[in-house]
C-alpha cells in the first residue's frame, strides 16, 4: 500500500516537473526563433518583446526596431501573428506559460474585456494627448496604443464614374446612390463594366463585410465620433426600426446592382478581383485593399464614398484604429516599452515607419508625412477634415456577425427574406444573441 | 536489524530534502518568480527522491522498478490525455474564459447549450452528416474494394489512385472542392448557381468531397479483408457450383464482418468529428430560416464548439459542449462496436 502511494506521488512530481519544463522549454523556443532579429549590439537589460497583430506591417516594424536598437541599445523583438491566426488563443497560451510579452495586441471591447486586468494605464503618455483614437477603459484612462487608422465605405473606381458623368463628392444619400447607380447601369455597356457593385455576402465567409463592416454604418454612420445610441441599444438586444429600415432600404439597393454570382457565392478574392479588374465600379471594402492594387495592375484612380444608407445627407466614413497594442501590466519592461511606443508614435522615423513603410494613416496630429497608396491619400482627407465617425462595430458582442448578423445578410441577398423580413429577423437575431 | 533502521532514516531525510526542493522549485514555477535556480532545483528535488526511494529497503524492489520503468509512458498519457480530460470537465462547470474563471456555476453551462437552438440545430445536422456519409463511404469504399480485389487490369495503379486523395490536407482541399463547386460547376452548367448557396445541396457537397477522400482510405481495409479470406474455402463453394454473387454475400461478407466493424466504426467516428472539410468549404453557410430565424445551415458540431470558444470567446461554454460531445461520440461507437461484434463470425 505504502509503496503504492508513494509510486503515485512521486507520478505526480515527476508530471508537474514535466509541465514546468514544458513551460520553459516554449519561452526558449519563442526567444530562438526571434533571435535572427537580434543583433550583437550593446543591449541594455532585457530585450522587449510585441506581439504584433498586422502580419502586413511585419517587415517595416522590425526594420524600425532595429534602427531603435542602434539608437538606443534597447533590443525590441516584433513577434507578428495574423493570416487567420487565432490571436487571442495564442496569448491565452502565452498567459498560462508565464510566457506573455510585454506588448500585446487587442482589437476591441470584447479583447478588452479578457484582458483587461493586464493593461497598464498609458494615460500619462505623451502621445496620447496628440490623438483621438486611442483605446479608453470604463473610467476614460487609456489603455491602447493606435497605431493606425483605417477607414471603410463605398469605394470607386474614379475613371469609371468620370466617365459615366456621376461626381463622387456628390454621393451622400440614399437618393444620391440611387440616381448614381442607375446611370451608371444604364451604360454599363459603353463603360465596360458587368455590374455596378461588388459585394459578396456569403455568411461563411464574408460574414466579417456585412456582418462588422457595413452594419457598422448602421451603429454609427452620421453620428458624432463618440455617440453610442445605437450599439448601446444593440447591446441590450435593441434596434432602432426605423434606421435599420433605411439600412435594408439601401442595401437592398446595393445587392440589386451588384454582381449576381458573386453576391451569393463569392469569397474577398472574389469580390476584390470583379472590381480591380474594372468590371464594377463599386466595392464594398476599405482601404486595406491598397497594398493588393499593384497584383491587379490598377491603373485607375479611386476613392471611397461614404457607405450613406439614410435619406439625410451623410459626409463622413466609418475610420478608426483597428487593434491596439496594450503594455503588459505585470512586466518586467514597462517603462522601455512606454518609450518605444513614444518613439513610435512621435518621432520622425517612427512616423516614417508606420506611414511610408507601412502605407498607414498615422492616428496622431503632430504626424506631417502623407501616405503614397490612393485608398489611404483619400482616407487621410476625411481623417483631417475630421469627417469620420467612430467604429463602434468593435464593441458588439464577440463572434456575432459570426453566428448571428451574417446569415441574415446572406437571405437577404438571396432574395428569400424583403426589407421587412430582414429588419425583423435581424432584431430577433440580435434579442437572441445577446440574451 | 539496527542498520536497516539507520538505512531507513537515511532514506527518510533524502526523500524528505528531495521533496522539499521540487516542491519549492514548482511553486517558483507555478507563481511565475522570476528564479533563475528553479530548474536546476527542480531536477535536484527529482534526484534525490529517485535515491530516496532507491535507499528505501522495501521488499520488492523489482516491482519498484518496473513502476519506475513505466513512469515516462504514464506520465506522457496522463499530461496529453488524462490532465486535460479531467480539467476539460472541471472547467465546464466554470465561467471560464480561458484565462481564469471567477465563479463555479454548476450545470448552467449544459443547460444553456440545449436550450440553443444553434446547437441543437448543429446536433441533428451532424446526426444526419455522419449517417449519410457513412453509407456512402462504405458503400464506396467496397465497391472500389471489389474492384481492386477483382481480375480487372491495372489495379495497383486504381489502388493507389484511390488512396491519393486522403493523402491530401483537409483544408488545402476543402478550398479546391469549393473553388469546384463556386466556379467550376456554374461554368460547366450554364446558368447554374453554385451548390453551396442552397441548404441541402451544400450539405451533399461536403458528403461528396468528403467520400471523395475518405472512401479511398476505407478501401484499402476492405481490400486487407477480402484478400485475407482463404482461397480453399472460396474454391470449394466454386466446385459446389455458387456463383460470384452468391459467393459475396454467403461467404465474403460474413467472413469479412470483422472488417466491417473496424470500417464502419472508423467512419463513425470520422463523420462525427468532421471538421476541416466543413471549416473550408463552408464554415457553416448557407444559412437557413428556421421559425423565422436564420441559422447557419451546415455547421456540425466540431465547428459550433469552435465557433462557441474561439468565435464568441465563451470557452468554457465550448468546453462544454466538448463535453457532451465525447460523451455522445463514445455512446454511439461503442453501441455500434457492440452490435458489429456480434456479427462476427470466428474463422
Amino acid at each position: 500500500m505504502k509503496k503504492k502511494v508513494l509510486a503515485m506521488a512521486m507520478m505526480g512530481v515527476m508530471a508537474m516537473s514535466l509541465m514546468t519544463g514544458c513551460g520553459e522549454k516554449a519561452a526558449s523556443q519563442t526567444g530562438t526563433e526571434q533571435s535572427e532579429n537580434q543583433t550583437q549590439a550593446k543591449s541594455s537589460g532585457q530585450a522587449i518583446r510585441i506581439v504584433n497583430g498586422k502580419i502586413e506591417i511585419d517587415e517595416a516594424l522590425k526594420a524600425f526596431a532595429k534602427k531603435y536598437q542602434e539608437k538606443t541599445g534597447q533590443e525590441v523583438i516584433i513577434e507578428s501573428l495574423g493570416g487567420g491566426a487565432d490571436i487571442n488563443g495564442t496569448l491565452k497560451g502565452y498567459l498560462a506559460a508565464g510566457n506573455m510579452p510585454d506588448l500585446f495586441v487587442f482589437g476591441g471591447e470584447g479583447d478588452f474585456k479578457t484582458w483587461k486586468d493586464y493593461m497598464t494605464d498609458l494615460s500619462g503618455e505623451e502621445w496620447a494627448s496628440q490623438t483621438e483614437f486611442s483605446f479608453k477603459d470604463e473610467a476614460g484612462k487609456v489603455v491602447g496604443f493606435p497605431y493606425a487608422v483605417e477607414g471603410f465605405g463605398i469605394t470607386y473606381n474614379k475613371d469609371i464614374l468620370e466617365k459615366a458623368g456621376v461626381d463622387p463628392a456628390s454621393l451622400t444619400s440614399y437618393d444620391a446612390y440611387k440616381k448614381a447607380f442607375e446611370t451608371i447601369d444604364s451604360k454599363k455597356e459603353e463603360l465596360g463594366i458587368t455590374a455596378v457593385c461588388s459585394v459578396a455576402a456569403e455568411s461563411g465567409q464574408m460574414y466579417w463585410s456585412t456582418g462588422n463592416h457595413l452594419f457598422g454604418y448602421y451603429l454609427s454612420g452620421g453620428l458624432k465620433r463618440g455617440d453610442t445610441t445605437y450599439i448601446d441599444m444593440l447591446k441590450e438586444g435593441k434596434t432602432d426600426t426605423g434606421r435599420l429600415g433605411e439600412f435594408a432600404d439601401y442595401m437592398k439597393l446595393l445587392f440589386d446592382y451588384s454582381d449576381p454570382t458573386t453576391l451569393i457565392s463569392g469569397t474577398y478574392d472574389d469580390q476584390l478581383a470583379l472590381w480591380a479588374q474594372g468590371k464594377t465600379a463599386f466595392i464594398t471594402q476599405g482601404n486595406w485593399i491598397d497594398p493588393s492594387l499593384p497584383d491587379y495592375q490598377v491603373s485607375f484612380d479611386c476613392g471611397i464614398a461614404p457607405f450613406a444608407f439614410t435619406k439625410n445627407e451623410m459626409k463622413g466614413i466609418l475610420a478608426d484604429c483597428p487593434s491596439w497594442w496594450a503594455v503588459y501590466n505585470k512586466g518586467t519592461q514597462i517603462d522601455a516599452a512606454k518609450a518605444f511606443l513614444k518613439e513610435l508614435a512621435l518621432s520622425e522615423d517612427g512616423q516614417k515607419c508606420l506611414v511610408t513603410e507601412c502605407g498607414m494613416i498615422s492616428p496622431y496630429t503632430s504626424n506631417k508625412l502623407s501616405p503614397s497608396t490612393p485608398l489611404a491619400m483619400n482616407l487621410k482627407t476625411y481623417v483631417d477634415s475630421g469627417n469620420t465617425y467612430s467604429w463602434e462595430w468593435t464593441k458588439m458582442p464577440e463572434g456575432i456577425a459570426m453566428n448571428a448578423t451574417g446569415a441574415v445578410f446572406e437571405l437577404y441577398a438571396k432574395g428569400q427574406i424583403d426589407r421587412d423580413g430582414f429588419v425583423d429577423m435581424m432584431s430577433t437575431a440580435i434579442a437572441d444573441y445577446v440574451k | 536489524m539496527v542498520e536497516e533502521k539507520n538505512r531507513k532514516i537515511i532514506a527518510a531525510f533524502v526523500l524528505a530534502f528531495g521533496t522539499f526542493a521540487a516542491l519549492i522549485a514548482l511553486y517558483l514555477d507555478v507563481f511565475h518568480r522570476e528564479a533563475q535556480i528553479r530548474g536546476g532545483l527542480l531536477v535536484i528535488g527529482l534526484l534525490f527522491l529517485l535515491t530516496g526511494v532507491r535507499l528505501y529497503p522495501v521488499k520488492n524492489r523489482k516491482r519498484m522498478v518496473n513502476i519506475l520503468f513505466l513512469l515516462p509512458l504514464l506520465a506522457a498519457f496522463g499530461i496529453t490525455v488524462l490532465i486535460p480530460f479531467v480539467f476539460g470537465i472541471f472547467y465546464s462547470f466554470t465561467n471560464w474564459n480561458g484565462i481564469k474563471f471567477t465563479q463555479f456555476v454548476g450545470l448552467n453551462n449544459y443547460i444553456q447549450m440545449f436550450q440553443a437552438p444553434d446547437y441543437l440545430y448543429s446536433l441533428f445536422i451532424t446526426f444526419l452528416f455522419t449517417v449519410l456519409n457513412m453509407t456512402t463511404v462504405n458503400v464506396m469504399a467496397f465497391a472500389l474494394a471489389l474492384l481492386c480485389t477483382s481480375e480487372v487490369r491495372g489495379k495497383n495503379f486504381y489502388r493507389a489512385s484511390f488512396f491519393l486523395p486522403n493523402l491530401i490536407g483537409g483544408i488545402v482541399l476543402g478550398y479546391v472542392w469549393q473553388f469546384i463547386f463556386n466556379k467550376v460547376f456554374p461554368s460547366l452548367v450554364k446558368g447554374s448557381v453554385s451548390m453551396l448557396t442552397d441548404p441541402n445541396l451544400a450539405l451533399i457537397a461536403i458528403l461528396i468531397v468528403s467520400t471523395w477522400q475518405y472512401a479511398g482510405y476505407i478501401m484499402m481495409i476492405y481490400v486487407t479483408g477480402l484478400q485475407s479470406v482463404p482461397k480453399d474455402i472460396l474454391e470449394a463453394a466454386g466446385v459446389d457450383g455458387a456463383g460470384r454473387f452468391q459467393t459475396l454475400i454467403h461467404m465474403k461478407l460474413p467472413m469479412i464482418a470483422n472488417t466491417f466493424t473496424v470500417c464502419i466504426f472508423l467512419t463513425l467516428v470520422n463523420s462525427f468529428k468532421q471538421f476541416d472539410l466543413n471549416f473550408a468549404i463552408t464554415n457553416g453557410a448557407p444559412s437557413r430560416i428556421l421559425g423565422a430565424k436564420a441559422i447557419a445551415s451546415t455547421e456540425f458540431l466540431a465547428l459550433n464548439i469552435y465557433n462557441t470558444a474561439i468565435a464568441k470567446n465563451q470557452y468554457a461554454l465550448g468546453q462544454t459542449k466538448a463535453v457532451v460531445f465525447f460523451v455522445i461520440l463514445a455512446m454511439v461507437s461503442m453501441t455500434q462496436v457492440y452490435f458489429s461484434k456480434k456479427k462476427e463470425v470466428e474463422l
